[in-house]
């Protein structure tokens, strides 16, 4: 199980996001392309650098568009970057917007460039329907058949089954290796560390509070990019906020939800998972010196990161193995940890999380240490909110938890922070900062 | 077979090149002749004399008996083919009977190469421009092959300079394409691209530039084939159907005459003789286009304008420098202000691909701004005005910005912000802080000095007025002012900037209300005033739309809006005094809201605003009924007058660079009819003497002595009163002071 701290100073400078809305809402005419080059290019003019100033574009994003193949060349064309600087595309599920951070800092330690501009964006609004494969086999004989007797004869073959289609994002989001939806995994989860509905509930609902404190209190603002819809109509504004902030939910409210995925005793409800939603984040990941030399302001140092797997049914608990090594790596402890930004996929499985934190035994069996990591403090742990309340563009997430934990970091004087997540398919990953005027 | 043309009494240059050197005779291989045209006295192919002589020279050489089977008639390059008749000879034309015999005898030529097409297989290899006469040498071939790029264009414009494509273009263009669209090609005067040329079948075939001359040679050959458009059956039904064929004359004749009421010759003529194509010969042809075009060619209407293009042809060096080096050219902007008149510029920019920051305090505005550029770039991609992937890029390059951000590393802002110079002095000062040192700060004021405005910012040599008008993207003007210590470089890269948006530039002297609105001020008061004391309203919008202004006074104002123009009028006041004084006619009105268009009532009623009708209760501020007697002519001649007048001393200040460049900015800055060729060939026309005698008459005229600076406004203009004693030409004045920059 790989970890690394680095030798070189490796650093995060000048990022941002755009707001993260629910799909199909305000951003579903996006693609992936204009929303990504849209937060890239709002960087590169901020901080005035020049096109050419980078050695790569990295971009991390799951669903990438089929119409945009290496959809990180796209974005650093249309964002403006120069034309001899290379892109790709990097995707580690739901880790794709720590991945290209991490792939940016692998490259920088083995001297592959210095300067690294990393993007993810995911627009879950636009993820295609499928034709089945008989109906796919119907249009290739089609497409073959050369007399309009034979184009006759392979449509007669049609039948309206062949119209149901196959939804990309369900099936994108149940692993084909257990067969299990992601919510199933959660699901597993509470059942083995004994989460209840209420429990999961009252998480999901100071996920909200968090979000909406942050949000009033301009915290928010400092990383978000207001973004106009494309195919705005007149009239439309600027969405300035992720909208999936509920200012009026209520514990009742969430009660009243009938579980999703595991009817009719689970405890995973639409209320207390993530949602589905488009977004986008950008930020600038390089040396200090070159930093510096550019004129970036640094918002955190790269101390170590990590990357787990693990039983993929029970994917959720990714973080305890991924921090434990970058924690190793850093040589540090978890009470070390000014904050700590933990993606909520389900609040089962961050409350899955927080035990398996605490727990000995689970040390013992799974991370081969004899003494419990240490306690999440909930007043250290998601601090603003989390997916729960603002969405999940699993692309973009990983971006927005470091983007978070390291502007907590310079707002509170923090030294050190967590960023950490779940994987579908049974991998975890984790990212240690630290301050960056240090 | 062939007869060589007779060249006596021709004006033939005097550096008339070598006979034969202008087209190269070449046989790379049996059976096939290129011809390539190439005249070592052009940097440019023209279509002139000496070129004419040498093709007839070089036809005279083929002979399709003596085993020449192929013929290839290219340019220099593949897309540098020939850029039409040699306009600059047009201007010179004035005997109408050498013109109809230089026609004749080119159609003589061209017949030549039409029969040769009947015996042997010809080819047009064809690229870059093909204008007029070029596209009309092509149709006499066989098979017109096209380069496939960007640059290259297709078509016939000759209306556009008040003439009718004279070398054939009105018999061989409606065979080979048929009556509707030729007719549309012709009226249009539209230069098409290969794809849209291919499609009407004015191409026969489309290749890569660089496979030009090798398949133009294999199509003459027969080595490969080309698939001509067919017209089918709707060459039976509709070309040679005398009826289908009367109807299209009868309506394109009245859609065109519609516009043109009438001042264009060449419009009339030209549509009975696209519609009976088919049922004339060559020789027909060739006679009714000389008489035709000997006619329009050494006309006015054609002087003039011939003379507008080639201002504006001018016009479009102003981005090069004494050297003729090349102008920094502007990538990344930032446009302030997210008004209609800066969210339009900060669009029309991103559409041609600079870089664009918007800024505005207000979200609202810059949303509605972005909405209203995506709106108009994806009308232009459904009317398949632009490719889908330059429709994203102009998505992608148009940012808004709330408050000044972003901008370290734009090369130019254009501010558009509140008329007041506190607001656009700080909105300067804040771009030069946030900029990078030198960028060029442009304002794109239409009322304040850019002088005044300039010595509040540092360094303002990079300070320049670009002065669009409204609506931005329709109107093709731009002015460029210059303030006193404006480096002659900035001019030269906003002028490039101009350029590239596709406008035209004119460099003007920073005078309050800069060139056009200073003519447009006295124009538009006169027709109030005149609308004051009892005109009827109609009677003088139609005078005027006969007199050739595109759109009659009263509906320019309410477009305009009463509001702007009384700002624009009162600083006119201010800054030149009695003879500006504006009439307080429309005062009532606009303090009641009621300022013009965009209340949705001013002199008419918009509530359709597709079709405006005059407001019901518009004569109700009418205080008089004193000038409803004036005669026509004195109407028009009271409110040109006023502009003439104004003109003159304009000229004479040296406002602008010269007489051309005032005509250029009148016709194009406020459409002042272009068959009169601007204001100062309509002086001209009109003459110094007689001018000065009607603004004599006027400025005795009772009421105008009576009124406050009436007679001041219609004193003759010193230039007018010298020009009229030495029997000069406004067209012939240099201004003393010409312009610096």
């Amino acid at each position: 199980m790989p970890a690394l701290c680095p030798s070189t100073d490796i650093v995060l400078a000048a990022g941002l996001r755009t707001p993260f809305v629910r799909a199909g809402g305000v951003f579903k005419r996006e693609d992936a392309g204009h929303l990504g080059a849209r937060v890239a290019r709002e960087v590169l003019a901020q901080n005035a650098l020049e096109p050419d100033a980078f050695d790569e574009l990295i971009c991390g994003c799951v669903g990438q568009p089929f119409d945009q193949a290496n959809v990180g060349r796209v974005i650093a064309l249309r964002a403006g970057l120069d034309e001899s600087t290379p892109a790709r595309t990097v995707a580690r599920n739901c880790a794709s917007g720590i991945e290209m951070v991490t792939e940016a800092a692998t490259a920088i330690e083995a001297g592959y460039g210095e300067t690294y501009l990393c993007v993810g964006v995911e627009v879950m609004s636009s993820y295609p329907l499928v034709f089945g494969r008989k109906m796919t086999d119907m249009f290739a004989r089609l497409a073959g058949a050369r007399s309009g007797m034979a184009k006759l004869k392979a449509l007669s073959a049609f039948r309206p089954s062949f119209l149901a289609p196959r939804i990309a994002l369900l099936e994108g989001l149940t692993d084909p290796t257990c067969g299990m939806i992601m919510g199933s995994t959660a699901e597993l989860l509470a059942r083995d560390f004994g989460i209840s509905r209420d429990d999961a509930d009252a998480y999901a609902l100071q996920s909200h509070r968090r979000a909406k404190a942050a949000r009033e209190e301009g915290l928010l603002s400092e990383e978000i990019l207001p973004h106009l819809a494309a195919e705005a109509r007149p009239g439309a504004r600027s969405v300035e906020h992720d909208d999936g902030i509920r200012d009026d939910q209520t514990l009742e409210a969430l009660a009243k939800l009938r579980p999703y995925f595991e009817k009719p005793d689970g405890i995973v409800t639409v209320g207390n998972a993530c949602g589905i939603s488009d977004g986008a984040v950008a930020m600038v990941v390089t040396t200090g010196r070159r930093a510096q030399e550019l004129g970036l302001e640094v918002m955190a140092h790269l101390r170590s990161f990590a990357w787990a797997g693990l039983d993929p049914k029970r994917m959720g608990l990714g973080p305890v193995f991924a921090s434990a090594q970058a924690l190793d790596a850093a040589e540090c402890k978890l009470s070390d940890m000014h904050c700590i930004e933990l993606n909520e996929a389900f609040a089962a499985q961050v409350l899955a999380c927080t035990k398996a934190f605490e727990s000995d035994d689970f040390a013992a069996k799974h991370l081969g240490r004899k003494k419990a990591l240490g306690e999440l403090d909930p007043k250290r742990l998601n601090i603003h909110g989390g997916a729960i309340a603002q969405g999940h563009p699993v692309g973009a997430t990983g971006g927005r938890l470091l983007l978070t934990a390291a502007r907590e970091l310079q707002r509170s004087d923090g030294e050190l922070a967590l960023a950490t997540l779940c994987i579908g398919g049974g991998q975890g990953g984790a990212v240690v900062l630290e301050r960056g005027d240090n | 077979m062939s007869t060589l043309p007779n060249w006596d009494g021709l004006p033939l240059p005097d550096d008339m090149p070598p006979e034969g050197s202008c087209v190269r005779i070449k046989r790379p291989e049996a059976g096939l002749v290129v011809l390539t045209l190439d005249p070592p006295h052009r940097t440019a192919t023209v279509l002139d004399l000496p070129l004419w002589r040498d093709l007839a020279l070089a036809l005279a050489t083929v002979q399709p008996s003596g085993g020449d089977r192929a013929l290839v008639i290219r340019g220099r390059e593949p897309l540098h083919f020939a850029f039409g008749a040699d306009i600059e000879a047009i201007e010179t034309l004035s005997d109408p009977e050498l013109v109809r015999r230089m026609t004749i005898e080119v159609h003589g030529i061209l017949e030549n190469l039409e029969n040769l097409s009947r015996s042997m297989c010809t080819v047009a290899a064809v690229g870059g421009p093909v204008p007029g006469g070029a596209l009309e040498l092509s149709l006499a071939c066989r098979y017109v092959i096209a380069a496939d790029s960007p640059k290259t264009r297709l078509g016939l414009p000759e209306t556009k300079l008040g003439i009718l494509p004279g070398w054939g273009g009105t018999h061989r263009l409606p065979k080979k394409i048929g009556v509707p669209a030729a007719m549309e090609a012709i009226l249009t005067g539209r230069l098409y691209d290969t794809r849209k040329a291919a499609k009407l079948g004015i191409v026969d075939r489309v290749t890569k530039p660089e496979y030009l001359f090798r398949i133009a040679a294999d199509l003459a050959l027969g080595r490969t084939k080309a698939r001509p458009k067919k017209r089918g059956l709707a060459r039976w039904l509709v070309d040679k159907n005398p009826l289908a064929t009367a109807i299209i004359e009868d309506t394109a004749l009245k859609q065109a005459t519609a516009k043109t009421r009438g001042k264009y010759p060449a419009v009339e003529l030209v549509v009975p003789m696209i519609a009976s194509a088919a049922r004339v010969n060559a020789r027909e042809a060739a006679t009714r286009e000389a008489d035709a075009i000997s006619v329009l060619a050494t006309g006015s209407v054609c002087k003039s304008l011939v003379s507008i293009f080639q201002a504006s042809e001018a016009a479009k060096k102003l981005s090069r420098g004494p050297d003729g080096e090349r102008a920094q050219r502007l990538e990344r902007a930032v446009v302030v202000g997210a008004g209609v008149m800066g969210g339009a510029i900060a669009s029309l920019m991103a559409e041609k691909g600079v870089s664009t920051r918007l800024a505005d305090l207000s979200r609202e505005a810059l949303d509605k701004a972005l909405v209203e550029h995506e709106r108009e770039i994806t009308k232009k991609l459904k009317r398949r005005r632009l490719e889908g992937s330059r429709a994203r890029a102009a998505l992608d390059h148009l940012d808004a910005s709330l408050g000044i951000s972003g901008v370290g590393r734009t090369q130019i802002a254009i501010e558009a912000v509140a008329e007041t110079l506190p607001i656009k002095c700080a909105v300067l000062r804040e771009l030069a802080e946030k900029m990078p040192k030198g960028a060029i700060l442009a304002t794109n004021t239409s009322s304040l000095s850019v002088t005044e405005i300039a010595a509040e910012v540092p360094d303002p040599g990079r300070v320049v007025g670009l002065h669009f008008f409204n609506p931005v993207r329709q109107m093709p003007l731009v002015e460029i002012v210059p303030g006193e210590q404006t480096r002659p470089e900035v001019v030269r890269a906003v002028a490039g900037l101009a350029l590239a948006l596709g406008k035209t530039p004119v460099i003007v002297k920073d005078v309050a209300g800069f060139l056009v609105n200073r003519l447009l001020g006295p124009f538009l008061d006169e027709a109030l005033r005149l609308f004051e004391g009892g005109v009827a309203p109609q009677r003088l919008e139609d005078l005027l739309l006969d007199f050739g202004m595109p759109m009659g006074p009263l509906r320019l104002l309410d477009e305009v809006g009463f509001d702007i123009a009384g700002h624009a009028a009162r600083s006119l006041h201010e800054a030149y005094g009695a003879r500006m004084r504006p009439t307080e006619a429309l005062l009532p009105w606009i303090d009641e809201g009621r300022v013009g268009r965009k209340s949705g009532k001013g002199f008419f009623d918009w509530s359709n605003p597709k079709k405006p009708t005059l407001a019901g209760d518009v004569t109700s501020l009418q205080t008089s009924q004193s000038l409803a007697e004036l005669s026509d002519e004195e109407i028009v001649s009271r409110c040109v007058l006023s502009l003439v007048n104004e003109a003159a001393r304009c000229l004479e200040e040296g406002v602008v660079t010269g007489p051309k460049e005032l005509d250029l900015a009148t016709v194009f800055g406020m459409g002042f009819a272009p068959f009169h060729g601007g204001v100062l060939h309509y002086a001209d026309s009109v003459g110094a003497a007689t001018l000065r005698e009607q603004l004599d008459a006027l400025a005795a005229a009772s009421d105008i002595t009576t009124r406050d600076g009436g007679r001041v406004k219609f004193q003759a203009a010193n230039l007018i009163v010298e020009l009229a004693q030495e029997n000069g030409r406004f067209m012939d004045y240099v201004p003393a002071s010409s312009n610096s920059a």
